[in-house]
Parts: structure tokens; C-alpha cells; sequence
């Protein structure tokens, strides 16, 4: 059985301002127990496909079933395999982190003393033990968001959406973030990852998908899809570069720096050189997922898109 | 989840959103006492002294309606700024557990302007256990019927800004304008009966019949002034808002 299916999973948000359609006949498989990352601009749709999956909103057409169950109508049973962390959530202000992950295990009908034993474990493995007694109102926005997805992953839910888990956390925390997000998945959950960081996607997902203005554009391995840019050297210049002078060594996209150039081995030494007598900073490396999502969508997953829905 | 999973999670939902946030912030429930209190301040100075007892009354129904405003304003911003709504509704938890456990939640922060309230009556009139019980009664009646039409109205937001507003509108309407604070009589007679056009009026005039008030009549057809009416009322709309909550809340945006 597959995790989740969705076929021709559309939807239109209707407005003062006019119709946006967020997805556009999205069809995915998940396989389950699968660690599945979902890539995509600000607005791209992700955070609108994982509100119609885990039953928090009506598609406008196409279906998505969950273990076989179909998330319209059997919103009910969905609801006891499931888990979410949604985008830009935070937690009761009064509540602990301990408080916040025991009281939600309680809720959701784990026993007191499992709930304690699970709150320890996911506590500690997140790194939130000696903030586990603070009231998350004195707790920084990455500690705040931690506890959020302790809360879910204490769950083992068979299913577990995780919409931006990561975002506002440091590095370090995002690692631990990580390991935990892999332990959950190694015990069997099927997990749906949205991230808009690549080396976030390409640490965890087995698997991932690509959207862009409601469209799937990729499913597959991110080494299939790294495997699509023709070019194996990424070269970075901060400034001091024309496009159209780069142009001729391969594909230049504009990045937050200046330009990017995705081109091929042989041409590295010259471009370095050329660089320093210019006196211009290159960052240079093989090509990451973040040329293949460029390369694939002709933009960096960075760039915002003022006019899209979520 | 059994029923007494759901049980527990009805508890431990009122645990940590009320017992917890009541001895966390113990200011919430002076500010929802206060209003009530302010009242009965202004009745005890401009009002003659016979009217005290309606305005305690009234302060004990007050509390009760406000818990529908508390529980509008909580649950919508649960859900609006904090999104954290949406983590429990994914959930095995039922709609009906959490609706009633953040009431019960709510009810938390009241009692102990109830308590006050319920002193402060006994200063005022002859009360006595049965008094107190068909008080209790319609409290906890109001709580519920005040909670779920609370609860239905806050799906109903798209944002923050629109519930200061409204809450004021819809629990001002039903709270200050009806005779809660007053006694009924002070309408004049022909008018009467468009007190009841406010939920809130079946339950005030049972607890000023509870707690041995005159209820003068309210029109011509008997029934209209009879208790039956009023606990017929108060039951029935009490009913009909706990189900629209139920079953129009919007557990799924559209």
C-alpha cells in the first residue's frame, strides 16, 4: 500500500482581489515509510498540498488518499495516522517544552507514563533538555519552533507532515532536527517534508518533488535530479562578471551574490584567474541540488513570487 | 481513541490551557471579573438599593456569557496567529474533545469571579442550597450555550483584526443590552417580550427566579412568563448552539 496518492489534486483560492490557483492538477506518490522531501518556492504550493493531505482544507478538484483512505471523506480515520507541524506555527506561550510535548501525547492518548518516557527521549535527542522547564514566552524562535516539532515527532504518528521544520533554526539545531526527523522515519513513519533548503532536502529525502506555481515539475532521487544539469562545476561570482561575458562558458543565473555560472571542468583555472586579477570573490564546487532546482526551474528557490498563494 | 481516552484529553486540554495559564497569568482572571464588578460598582452608587441584588446576579451571568467571548478570542487566535489548533486537530482527538476542553478551559479562568460573585450574594439575599444548585445550573447552561456559539463564530475569521469587533457586538448584545444587570421590569410591560430575542435573557430570568427575585409579567399569554418557558428556552438554544458548533465549525477551510 502506498503511503499517499494524489491525483489531479487542484486548488483555487477565490479573493476580493481575484482568483489564484495554488495547485494545478498535481499528481505524487508516496511510498509508504518512505522520507519524502517536497521542494518549492515561497508560493509554490507546497504548504497548500500538505493543508488538503492532512485534512485542514478542501481541495477544489482531484482526490488524495492517505493508507488508502481518502482524505475528504474519511477525515476522521486520517486524523488518527497522522501528525503536522504547519508552516510558521508557534506554541502556547505559557506552556514548557516538556509540558508541550507530554500534554500533547496525553491528548492524543498516550499513557502518562509512555507520554514522560517519549517526552524525555525527544527532549534530549533535540537538544531542549535544559530548556525543557521555561515557559516557551522567554524561549528564542528556533527554540519555539524545536518544541513544535518535538511535540510531533514525539508523536510516531504513522504519518507525519512536516511543513518547514527547520525554519529560523541554527545549523546546529537543524542537525539535530535531522536525526530525529531520521529516526522517525526509521521506525517506520512515512514522512512529507517541505523545506526551501536544499542541503536540507538532499540530507534527509530518499526521495523528492519538485512544484512550481502549482505545477510538479520533478519526482524522483535528488541524485536523478542533479544528474539533469549537464554541467559539473558551479562557479560563484560576487560581482565583477557580465552574464553575457559568462555566457559563453555555460548557463549563468542570477543569484543573491551576482551571477552564478554552472559550466564544465577545463574552464575553472581560467575563470579563477581572470577573477582574482579582477579581485573578484569566487566561491567554486560541484554542482548541489540548488543548481539542479535552478537548472529545473529556472529561478533560485530563494526568490520570492509576491503574486503566489501558499 | 475510547471515550475515556477522549475524556482524559478533554481534561488535559482545560489542565494546561486553563489551570495552567490561570496560575501563569493570574491577571487574565481579574480583567474578566472586573467588568462585571464595575457594574455592580455603578448600581451600588447611582441605583436604589433594591436593585443590588439583580446587579450580583447579573455579575454571575455576566461571567458566564464572557466565557464565550474568552473562548472566541482564544480559539481564533489559536488557530489565526499561533496555528497551534491545527496541530491538535490533526489529531485522534475529536472536534467535540477540543471544543469542550478549551470551554472547560475558559470556565477555569471564571471561577473565581464566580466564587466573588456568589459571596457577594450571599451579603445581599437570603440564600440557600437549592438556590445555589439551580444557580450552579444556569451557569454552567450559559457556559456551554456562550462557549459553543463562541467557538463556531471563531472559525468563521479570517483574521485577527475581525474579532475585537465582533466580539464586542455579539457579547455587548448579549450581555450589557439585555436585562441582565437590571431587572426586566424596567422595560415597560408591552416591550417585554423582545428581551427574549436575546438568548441570554432565558438564562437571566431563571437565575433571578433561582435566587428568589421578582420576575414581573412579561405579556399577555401566560406561558411567556412562566419558568418553564424560560428553562425550555435556555435548553433549546443551549442545544442548538453546542450543535451548530458541531456540525458548521469549520474544521476544513474551503
Amino acid at each position: 500500500m502506498e503511503g499517499l496518492v494524489a491525483r489531479g489534486v487542484s486548488k483555487t483560492y477565490r479573493g476580493q482581489r481575484g482568483t489564484v490557483r495554488a495547485l494545478d492538477n498535481v499528481d505524487m506518490t508516496i511510498a509508504k515509510g518512505r522520507l519524502f522531501g517536497f521542494l518549492g518556492r515561497n508560493g509554490a504550493g507546497k504548504t497548500t498540498f500538505i493543508k488538503i493531505s492532512s485534512a485542514l482544507l478542501m481541495p477544489t478538484s482531484g482526490t488524495v488518499e492517505l493508507f488508502g483512505l481518502d482524505v475528504v471523506r474519511r477525515a476522521g480515520e486520517i486524523r488518527e495516522q497522522i501528525a503536522i507541524v504547519p508552516q510558521e506555527a508557534k506554541p502556547f506561550y505559557h506552556l514548557t517544552p516538556r509540558e508541550h510535548v507530554q500534554e500533547y501525547l496525553r491528548v492524543r492518548g498516550v499513557s502518562p507514563e509512555a507520554a514522560k518516557n517519549r517526552a524525555d527521549e525527544v527532549l534530549t535527542a533535540m537538544g531542549l533538555q535544559a530548556y525543557q522547564s521555561m515557559p516557551a514566552m522567554i524561549l528564542s524562535g528556533g527554540l519555539q519552533q524545536r518544541t513544535l516539532v518535538a511535540m510531533v515527532l514525539a508523536t510516531e504518528a504513522p504519518f507525519l507532515f512536516l511543513d518547514e521544520p527547520t525554519l529560523g533554526m541554527d545549523p546546529f539545531a537543524r542537525r539535530q532536527v535531522w536525526e530525529v526527523i531520521r529516526q522517525a522515519a526509521r521506525k517506520g513513519s512515512t514522512v512529507l517534508l517541505t523545506t526551501h533548503y536544499l542541503d536540507e532536502a538532499e540530507q534527509l529525502a530518499e526521495e523528492l518533488a519538485v512544484i512550481e506555481g502549482g505545477h510538479v515539475l520533478y519526482q524522483g532521487s535528488a541524485e536523478a535530479l542533479k544528474s539533469k544539469v549537464r554541467r559539473e562545476v558551479r562557479i560563484q561570482f560576487s560581482g565583477g562578471f557580465t552574464a553575457q561575458e559568462l555566457g559563453r562558458y555555460g548557463d549563468v543565473y542570477p543569484d543573491r551574490a551576482g551571477l552564478t555560472l554552472l559550466t564544465t571542468r577545463n574552464v575553472v583555472e581560467e575563470l579563477t584567474q581572470r577573477a582574482l586579477e579582477r579581485r573578484v570573490p569566487v566561491n567554486v564546487g560541484p554542482v548541489t541540488l540548488e543548481e539542479a532546482f535552478l537548472t529545473l526551474v529556472g529561478r533560485a528557490i530563494e526568490d520570492e513570487d509576491p503574486e503566489a498563494a501558499t | 481513541m475510547t471515550w475515556k481516552s477522549q475524556a482524559v484529553a478533554i481534561f488535559r486540554i482545560c489542565y494546561f490551557n486553563g489551570w495552567l495559564g490561570l496560575r501563569r497569568s493570574p491577571i487574565a482572571f481579574i480583567a474578566l471579573f472586573l467588568t462585571p464588578l464595575s457594574f455592580l460598582f455603578f448600581l451600588y452608587v447611582i441605583a436604589p438599593h433594591s436593585v443590588l441584588p439583580f446587579g450580583v446576579v447579573g455579575g454571575i451571568m455576566f461571567s458566564a456569557l464572557f466565557t464565550g467571548n474568552a473562548m472566541m478570542n482564544d480559539c481564533a487566535y489559536l488557530r489565526l496567529e499561533r496555528q497551534i489548533q491545527q496541530i491538535f486537530i490533526t489529531s485522534p482527538l475529536r472536534p467535540m474533545s477540543w471544543i469542550l476542553g478549551m470551554a472547560l478551559s475558559e470556565l477555569v479562568f471564571t471561577i473565581p469571579g464566580l466564587v466573588l460573585f456568589f459571596a457577594v450574594l450571599f451579603l445581599v439575599v437570603p440564600v440557600g442550597i437549592l438556590t445555589i444548585l439551580a444557580l450552579v445550573g444556569v451557569v454552567l447552561l450559559t457556559w456551554l450555550m456562550a462557549t459553543s456559539l463562541g467557538f463556531l463564530l471563531s472559525t468563521f475569521f479570517r483574521q485577527l483584526r475581525e474579532i475585537w469587533p465582533i466580539g464586542m457586538v455579539v457579547f455587548t448584545s448579549l450581555s450589557v443590552i439585555p436585562p441582565i444587570f437590571y431587572p426586566i421590569a424596567e422595560i415597560p410591560a408591552t416591550f417585554r417580550w423582545a428581551a427574549f430575542l436575546a438568548p441570554s435573557t432565558f438564562a437571566s430570568q431563571l437565575a433571578v427566579r433561582a435566587a428568589g427575585l421578582k420576575v414581573p409579567i412579561i405579556g399577555s399569554a401566560p406561558f411567556l412568563s412562566s419558568i418553564a418557558f424560560e428553562v425550555i428556552g435556555l435548553v433549546v438554544l443551549t442545544l442548538a448552539f453546542t450543535i451548530a458548533s458541531m456540525r458548521l465549525a469549520r474544521w476544513r477551510e474551503p
